[in-house]
């Protein structure tokens, strides 16, 4: 009678197949529902990979964000080489220096320049004793057989690029300095995010300490606090962070961190006394009350930490509008000083130069665009995971 | 209802002046005077200077005159620019940043709200999804990136459109879509949610069952108080509109007053500075009244003169 697929289990092993699921906490259940929210997860993964390029980035890099070789500035990450024989390359850079380059796409070394006969538009180089002549008369004519420059060297002459290689000495190409770009951007991910980070957490301290106060005290107190709120609130906040920038009149790292950091709480302040005059009716606080605990750590044992969701969807918020308004300031040339650079500051340097060297701000304003969307996206997901109104099952 | 008008208007005062306050003595706190030049002027012209520009009083007296002054509209003096007053460069700054402000006002209010609309009704179809990544890119890139990608792909190309200044009608694209990018993506994503939100209420499903045509039942009945949360946000964002934004006057070489008061800031010309902030916060303040009383026409479920905090 018996049925080869079953078996016998002995007490001992009975136990473990019982299935005693864990009741879920609330943060659990928050990232148990995060995980399945896939656009939530992309934004995760993008502060991820950003925090990453810009904490562990530079150590990898060759280069500090201040090193500067004037012989190879504005050079792009795309190289359209001409060949001279034996193997050896130049490009021609927009500002008509010629750069000896790997087959590979190393920058080896700026060569000099001998002649420059501007009204027949042919510059001499010298390399090895020889001359190099690059003719570019073409660029002037109408009917150019698609040639750009010829480059001739010993008795040889190419009139088309050999090849386009990427650049191997500038990733993503070099600043009007000479400087690389790409260290450039890690360090201005760092000082963006620290700007951000930092912000953000002082912004948190101040108006989760301010509403929770207020929200707790109520009655005159809390009429007072939400009076100076309401004042702050119709200001228009990027005055005040301007005039501040002005009143401390040092261009630092610090100086921006407070400015952000003392405007914008009030956000939070409202949010937390919200949350507050909620939950301080419970009888959790009511029995704290009761045995007598001081305000101060109701506060911070009981209030602060049921509130915790809605803090933290309105912080993963305040960091993207923090990197926006960091490099805001640092555009019209309120932010960091040089040789610093943050985002902002990079995007400024680039605008001069737009039309010959656009990469140089693409790539600080890409990282900009995708550190806010990451943000964003990782926000609206913990929003709906946090918040017990959207829940879905 | 007239009682909670008086009250509004009379904290806006209120607040207008701890404002105007408030930057006044954070002027004076900076360290060295507005003339304070790298090359040190001698100590009589200092001392002339100031007392043309009455900055021998004691400061409580040079308070209650800056007060008195901003009651009648009159910010005094300009510091660096010689012969003119705050009062001149608001004159001259204001209809450029006006006449772009409206522009970006207008396309936000015609292309965003019809967007949220659309996406709203077509929820989870192809054109929601294209509107929503259209917003989403919108309201990551920021606005002088906009701008700058704008000259550098469009008008230094195309002959015909000027790069900079306001020259002709098509002159204001760049300006006004490097503007409105934000919040018209901002407005059609507020607008979709709220319209959502709206579409589920019982109201409309009785409206649709009582045989009202669709039109009528997104027009009339959904649309009124979808846009009660869009109204409260377009409203400061006009006032913040309107006077500028630095950025993009700046790029596309616009005499507004946000270039103005960015210069301003970069020539520390200080009453200029209180000058634009208090009068940029004013139209800001106006503002946010406007639509608090727009809002006892919109939404009758506001009670006026019973709300109670938040």
């Amino acid at each position: 009678m018996r049925n080869p697929e079953f078996e016998y289990v002995d007490s001992s092993r009975k136990e473990s197949k019982e299935q005693i699921r864990k009741s879920l906490t609330y943060w659990k259940d928050a990232w148990r529902r995060l995980k399945k929210n896939r656009l939530a997860m992309v934004g995760m993964f993008g502060v991820i990979l950003i925090i990453l390029f810009g904490v562990v980035g530079p150590w990898f890099m060759p280069y500090s964000y201040s090193d500067q070789n004037n012989n190879f500035a504005n050079i792009p990450p795309r190289l359209e080489i001409y060949s001279i024989g034996n193997n050896e390359y130049v490009y021609l850079s927009k500002q008509y220096n010629l750069i000896l380059v790997s087959s590979k796409g190393e920058l080896i070394t700026k060569l000099t320049r001998t002649n420059m006969d501007v009204l027949n538009k042919i510059y001499v180089y010298t390399y090895d004793g020889e001359d190099i002549v690059v003719d570019y008369s073409y660029r002037a004519r109408d009917n150019d057989d698609g040639i750009d420059i010829t480059v001739s060297y010993k008795g040889l002459t190419s009139e088309y690029p050999a090849k386009t290689v990427s650049n191997k000495t500038y990733r993503l190409g070099s600043d009007n300095l000479g400087r690389d770009l790409l260290t450039r951007v890690m360090y201005g991910a760092r000082i963006s995010l620290t700007v951000a980070f930092v912000a953000t957490i002082v912004n948190l301290v101040i108006g989760v300490t301010y509403g929770a106060i207020s929200g707790l005290e109520g009655g005159l107190v809390d009429d007072i606090m939400m009076r100076i709120v309401d004042v702050i609130n119709s200001i228009p906040l990027v005055l005040y962070v301007i005039l501040l920038m002005v009143i401390i009149n040092n261009r630092g790292l610090w100086t921006i961190i407070i400015t952000l950091g003392t405007v914008y709480w009030v956000g939070m302040a409202r949010l937390v006394r919200g949350q507050v005059l909620g939950l301080k009716e419970q009888e959790y606080v009511l029995a704290a009350r009761t045995i007598g605990v001081p305000k101060a750590k109701i506060i911070t044992r009981h209030l602060i930490p049921n509130a915790m969701g809605p803090i933290i969807v309105s912080m993963t918020m305040m960091i993207p509008s923090a990197v926006f308004t960091e490099s805001f300031l640092s555009f019209i040339g309120l932010g960091i000083s040089a040789p610093q650079a943050s985002w902002g500051t990079l995007a400024n340097d680039a605008l001069p130069g737009l039309s010959t060297y656009p990469y140089q701000l693409f790539i600080p304003a890409f990282a900009i665009a995708l550190t806010m969307l990451s943000f964003n996206f990782l926000g609206d997901g913990l929003r709906s995971a946090l918040d017990p109104r959207l829940r879905k099952g | 209802m007239f009682g909670y008008y008086l009250k509004r208007i009379f904290s806006a005062i209120v607040t207008l002046f701890i404002i105007a306050t408030l930057t006044f003595f954070m002027m004076r706190a900076i360290p060295g005077g507005p003339f304070t030049r790298e090359k040190a002027l001698p100590d009589q012209i200092i001392a002339q200077l100031n007392a043309k520009y009455n900055l021998d009083d004691p400061v409580i007296v040079q308070y209650l005159n800056y007060m008195k002054g901003i009651a009648t509209f009159n910010f005094g003096p300009s510091f660096r620019e010689l012969g003119l007053t705050v009062n001149d460069l608001i004159r001259q700054g204001l209809p450029g940043s006006m006449k772009v402000g409206i522009v970006a006002v207008l396309m936000i209010l015609v292309f965003g709200i019809p967007m949220g609309i659309i996406s709203a009704l077509k929820q989870n179809k192809p054109i929601d999804y294209t509107v929503m990544v259209l917003a989403t890119i919108g309201v990551t890139v920021p606005s002088f990136v906009v701008a700058t990608l704008y000259i550098y792909l469009i008008s230094s190309r195309v002959s015909w459109i000027p790069i900079t200044g306001l020259s002709n009608p098509i002159a204001f694209i760049g300006p006004a879509i490097a503007l409105s990018g934000y919040s018209l993506s901002y407005v059609a994503r507020l607008t979709r949610s709220s319209m959502l939100e709206v579409l589920r209420q019982d109201y409309i499903r009785t409206a649709r069952a009582n045989g009202l045509s669709e039109t009528r039942v997104i027009g009339k009945h959904a649309l009124k108080n979808a846009l009660i949360p869009v109204v409260t946000y377009v409203g400061p964002m006009i006032a913040a509109i309107l006077t500028g934004s630095f950025v993009v006057e700046r790029i596309f070489a616009i005499n507004g007053i946000g270039r103005y008061f960015v210069e301003s800031v970069s020539n520390r010309d200080y009453t200029v500075i209180i000058g634009m902030t208090v009068f940029y916060a004013g139209l800001y303040i106006f503002m946010v009244l406007l639509v608090d009383i727009a809002y006892s026409f919109i939404d009758p479920r506001i009670k006026l003169g019973k709300r109670t905090g938040d």
